[in-house]
């Protein structure tokens, strides 16, 4: 041993105890010993484990001074103890060297198995500051994190030395293992930071533009602008002008209703003086069968409702409940209740069929926490999360609460079943997810429904509210939707916050919350982007434009031609997105339907493909339809409408608006020939033109 | 009006913020991320001229048992060597598995990596790990091999840059392979089975009555409807302008009889098509070879059914229960990756064309309950050959039981950096983001040196 490293040992022993918990765990998880990928993993490493990141420091102390006959450590010559010499690598060590022999983690480490290694259990952590944080940069400015543990007994300790930090994007922020950050780009970033079991985001912003602009005079309508002006504000970023009337309707009707205006809806729309017809238009939007049918698909593919084809009426049974809660606007909380605590016959009572969707216990954890949480849990099945808190406790824990399920055409609870954990061998204990262990014997789910719809839930309100949120603005406050949690920030945290507390005292109205949103002056922006506002993509500065989904798209290409889609048995004239159980359609996949096997939450449209292009260019879908007898364009030539009628009339059903004189004199110019044989195929050529455009395929 | 030259010079001259008010909207005003991209034009810097060399990747999709392919443990316990036996091969002193025959006789054109390992155990996230040599990241959407190589290729011809057989469907599917970069590097999967008699690309022809010069109104149509959206002033002549490259892309591909050939394989002799194999593997591996003939510069052959959790002995071997001949997933591919290398060393082109197999992850050290095995990243192999890899050779090792590393670690990071170069660019080449933002074509990958000749 060296001179210092015994100096160290001099000096510690007038010093406090060493406290095991609060004080080794995290240098262990600061060298990275306990991380996944090293003894952190579910089998351990080289016949040591530890749980990950210091999750459980009882399995860790008893893993170090019990298991291998106590071989790790060496009380009576300390600096000789596995323990010490194994990651100082001064014995061969596969992870090589992870701190210093004569630095000061060693010397602590040494110190700890001097004074007898033993668990006090002296103090828990209370809570966690560091400073600073939503700090507003420069660029290459360099800031240096603190952070401050307060233990219970009242001791505080600079943990800067002991914290984790990640940064969410090294390219733009970077970040030392002491917390010095430097900032390599503009934009907004984050770094996590990691203390014992304590987990914070801090905000770094570094503004996009040099100068501060004057958004004093910026659209405003409620308090969602408060937050997305903020943010616009220390990013200076413009926004982009607000969008005209027929863009807002097309808008708001695709986003309430998955379907284009009609066309005398929208001359009526355009004429309409009232100041307040926007409101007014998503106030009747919400209230119109139209918005029960579209969510109640939305709300299918959330669910993952799939044609079941042997098994017809439980389907329908499920969509048709659905569909019910939808048109009664019951509550989020109560719908997730009732899906929960369901049971009975399948076939009757739709949400007995939320137990069907997936396969077993164990399916319906992670299907149920990507749903009604919007957290993945899967990962905890093999070991625990190594991103987040979830442990196999937490994941076999909610699977045992469905485990006495019985799935079948009756769904009911029994009183047998089980889960085995597969690393004690025993039965799961059911569990709330990070919360609490259920006493045995006693329907879990109750308690489950109880705490996931409390008000103070911190998953929720909160997953359901931000894919709202992304449904109507086309990215989500927290990307991916079903990837909740704190080491994954919101863009805008507060707005998130306020959003979710907005729906919770609103009796969790989907309804409510949607129409805050929309009447906020954030959604009404324009999707032209300016010049210093087109690198945005997530604070709202425009709208951004989203692919119309598979089933809308269908829609409104049978809508603006005229000529319905025949979907399996089912009646002309049903729309995709009333397709209860979509039978093989051709013409959905190649728009890119979600098959519901999975979540639908990453899956979009597919139009812009070579696939689809293809498709859209040779295939039956567009060319079928466009010479059709009894489509929209052969209807208006035998009404005998003009050349210039013809235009506009395929104008506003497929963009809601007129053409501009620009463009109609150019459309009159192409497609104004005498020769009837001739302009019969450019009239189609110009339907197919449209039915191709970005402004069409968009909702924009 | 098929004028690809002019769009070529168009995008080779015109810079970012030209685009900006020459589109009047740009890429980046459109927003959502995968969606709707316009052409980013591909900057004369962002380029590379150092190769030609294609790459066929056989993608064995749900992750392949190292255990039963390239590293078996015939002196490891029964629970772990598994049910096959090691055979020899022309390298002295290496074995592969049993199943792997006629890959064992040209084991001399093949390296192979034993120490490969990455933390990522889930389809997904490994899969993105594996295709792009980045582990996923919520604030940025990493492009996928094809993707990066269609960006940087130099020649836009008549067919995708970036092509999937049958599908690119992997890892679950989430994917669209082509991240941030524009929507035409995004891979084209041709959509049919090559091993069924009747396989063509899909919408390939032309629908009926529909002649070619009204695929050219059309398209300038289409043309004036995008321009009039974006509040083009003026039309006229820039109405010609293509906007929609995937358009563009599919026009092409329609009006070109060569495309179609290409994708024939009814024009193979019955021989060669039988070497490789008639299952969906080898015909998929034979359309890929065609297709590298004609310069497209990546193909992925998507074989899936690699995530064996349980029944590997008849998955992996028979196929079926009580196959006569073996037509399982490990045979399947012997037949496609042996057939594939030697038609391109006969062809010539074996220098020129990179071949890659590999999947998300390896399986797990013992055998589970259900005689299969679960998800295993820690420690896996992957089998390279041609395009200037060094054959004959085994990288790196795992330890006795086949659970990590022994010796030479690789991680998907470094065997990225390493295709890059094989494939002729540079790793710390920059690429851009919609929003403009650079990002290296590999980050922390170190070159693995011995693998390249």
């Amino acid at each position: 041993m060296n001179v210092f490293a015994a100096l160290m040992m001099v000096l510690a022993a007038e010093a406090a105890p060493v406290d095991f918990d609060t004080e080794i765990v995290p240098i262990l998880t600061k060298a990275g010993c306990n991380a996944a990928s090293c003894h952190g993993s579910a089998a351990g490493r080289g016949g040591f484990k530890l749980s990950l990141f210091g999750g459980d420091p009882a399995w860790d102390y008893d893993e170090i001074v019990h298991r291998l006959e106590g071989r790790r450590i060496n009380p009576a010559s300390a600096e000789t103890s596995l323990v010490v010499t194994k990651p100082t690598e001064q014995i061969a060590h596969e992870g090589g060297t992870r701190f210093e022999y004569d630095g000061s983690d060693a010397a602590t480490l040494t110190r700890w198995i001097t004074d007898g290694a033993v668990r006090s259990q002296a103090r828990g952590l209370s809570r966690v500051a560091i400073t600073p944080n939503n700090s507003l940069v420069s660029l290459n400015d360099e800031l240096q994190l603190k952070v401050l543990a307060t233990f219970d007994d009242g001791t505080r300790q600079d943990a800067t030395n002991l914290s984790v930090y990640v940064s969410s994007d090294a390219a733009a922020l970077d970040v030392t293992d002491s917390g010095k950050m430097k900032i390599v780009r503009r934009g907004r970033h984050h770094v996590v930071v990691r203390f014992l079991t304590d987990v914070q985001t801090v905000i770094v912003t570094a503004p996009l533009a040099d100068t501060r602009v004057d958004l004093s005079t910026a659209p405003h309508c409620n308090w969602i602008d408060d937050k997305v002006i903020t943010t616009l504000d220390a990013l200076h970023l413009t926004p982009s002008p607000q969008a005209d009337d027929a863009t807002l309707l097309r808008r708001a009707s695709l986003h309430l209703t998955g379907r284009l205006p009609d066309a005398d809806t929208v001359r009526a729309y355009l004429a309409d003086k009232d100041s307040s017809k926007f409101t007014k238009l998503i106030d009747d939007l919400l209230d119109s069968s139209e918005f029960v049918e579209y969510w109640t698909y939305q709300l299918s593919k959330l669910l993952r409702i799939r044609p079941q084809p042997t098994n017809l009426p439980a389907t329908k049974a499920f969509y048709a409940w659905v569909q019910q809660q939808v048109e009664g606007n019951v509550g989020w909380d109560q719908f997730a209740t009732s899906l929960l605590l369901a049971e009975g016959d399948t076939h009757e009572y739709g949400p007995a069929n939320f137990y069907l969707v997936a396969g077993d216990a164990r399916a319906q954890a992670e299907y149920t926490s990507e749903l009604l949480m919007g957290v993945r849990l899967s990962c905890a099945n093999c070991h625990n999360h190594p991103l987040d808190r979830w442990t196999q406790y937490d994941y076999h824990g909610l699977a045992a609460i469905f485990a006495r399920i019985e799935r079948g055409r009756q769904v009911r609870l029994t009183s047998h079943g089980e889960v085995i954990h597969p690393v004690t061998g025993e039965a799961a204990i059911a569990r709330i997810p990070g919360e609490r262990f259920l006493a045995e014997g006693v329907d879990g789910r109750e308690a489950l429904a109880q705490w996931l719809t409390s008000d103070s839930n911190p998953y929720f309100a909160r997953a359901i509210v931000n894919r709202i949120w992304k449904s109507l603005m086309g990215r989500g406050l927290v990307e991916p939707t079903d990837d909740l949690r704190a080491t994954n920030p919101a863009t805008h945290p507060e707005l998130l916050n306020q959003l979710t507390s907005d729906f919770v005292s609103n009796g969790y109205s989907l309804r409510h919350t949607m129409r805050t949103i929309m009447t906020s002056a954030a959604y009404a922006r324009s999707s032209r982007t300016t010049a210093e506002n087109e690198g945005d993509l997530q604070f709202y500065s425009h709208a951004l434009p989203v692919g119309l989904e598979a089933e809308v798209l269908a829609d409104a290409i049978a809508d603006v031609t005229g000529i319905a889609e025949l979907y399996g048995n089912e009646p002309l004239g049903t729309r995709a997105i009333n397709l209860f159980t979509p039978p093989e359609s051709e013409t959905l996949e190649v728009l890119g339907r979600c098959d519901r096997s999975d979540s639908c939450e990453t899956s979009g449209s597919s139009t812009v493909g070579l696939t689809a292009k293809l498709h859209l260019l040779n295939g039956p879908l567009l060319n079928r339809r466009l010479g059709d007898e009894q489509g929209r364009l052969a209807r208006l030539h035998r009404s005998g409408a003009s050349t210039a009628e013809i235009i506009e009339e395929f104008y506003f059903v497929a963009f809601s608006r007129p053409p501009t004189d620009k463009e109609r004199s150019y459309w009159l110019l192409q497609l104004e020939v005498g020769d009837p044989n001739v302009q019969q195929p450019a009239l189609e050529d110009f339907v197919w033109g449209l039915l191709n455009s970005q402004e069409f395929l968009t909702n924009h | 009006m098929l004028n690809t030259p002019r769009i070529n010079r168009r995008c080779d001259g015109v810079t970012r913020r030209d685009f900006v008010s020459v589109g009047g909207l740009t890429a980046l005003g459109l927003g959502v991320a995968d969606r709707f991209r316009l052409q980013t034009p591909v900057a004369a810097s962002e380029r590379s001229t150092r190769s030609h060399r294609s790459c066929i990747l056989i993608w064995l999709d749900g992750g392949p048992s190292h255990l039963e392919t390239f590293d078996l443990k015939p002196d490891a316990p029964a629970e772990v060597r598994g049910p096959f036996q090691p055979i020899s091969t022309a390298v002295a002193g290496t074995q592969i598995c049993e199943l792997l025959p006629l890959t064992a006789q040209l084991l001399d054109r093949v390296a192979i990596v034993r120490s490969m390992t990455s933390p990522l155990g889930e389809h997904n996230f490994g899969a993105q790990y594996l295709l792009s040599g980045y582990k996923p990241s919520p604030v940025i959407d990493y492009p996928s091999f094809g993707s990066v190589v269609a960006h940087l290729h130099n020649e836009r011809g008549i067919l995708p840059n970036n092509v999937a057989i049958p599908t690119f469907r992997v890892g679950g599917g989430r994917q669209s392979g082509q991240g941030f970069l524009p929507e035409q590097t995004r891979p084209f999967s041709v959509g049919g089975d090559p091993a069924k008699p009747d396989f063509q690309v899909r919408d390939l022809d032309l629908y009926a009555d529909v002649a070619t010069s009204r695929l050219d109104r059309r398209r300038s149509f289409l043309n004036a409807f995008d321009q009039f959206h974006r509040g083009a002033e003026q039309l006229g002549e820039a109405s010609e302008t293509p906007t929609d490259p995937a358009f563009e892309q599919a026009y092409r591909l329609v009006t070109s009889p060569d495309a179609k050939q290409a994708f024939d394989l009814t024009s193979e002799p019955a021989e060669v098509r039988k070497r490789y194999g008639t299952r969906t593997i080898g015909q998929s591996c034979l359309l890929a070879r065609r297709l590298v003939e004609r310069g497209v510069p990546f193909v992925t052959v998507n074989n899936p059914g690699w995530d064996t959790h349980q029944g590997a002995y008849t998955r992996l071997k028979e196929g079926y229960t009580g196959a006569k001949v073996p037509v399982g997933l490990i045979p399947s591919l012997d037949m496609a990756f042996s057939a594939l290398v030697e038609d391109l060393e006969q062809r010539g082109l074996l220098d020129e064309t990179l071949i890659v197999v590999m999947g998300e992850f390896g399986r797990t050290p013992k055998l589970n309950v259900s005689g299969g095995r679960d998800h295993w990243p820690r420690v896996f192999s992957v089998a390279m050959a041609g395009g200037g890899v060094t054959g004959g050779q085994v990288i790196g090792s795992s330890d006795s039981v086949g659970e990590g590393p022994k010796d030479r670690p690789v991680t998907p990071s470094d065997l990225a950096c390493t295709i890059y170069d094989l494939l002729g660019i540079d790793p710390q080449h920059m690429l851009h983001t919609p929003g403009g933002r650079p990002i290296q074509v590999n980050r922390d990958g170190q070159l693995i040196r011995e693998l390249i000749s």
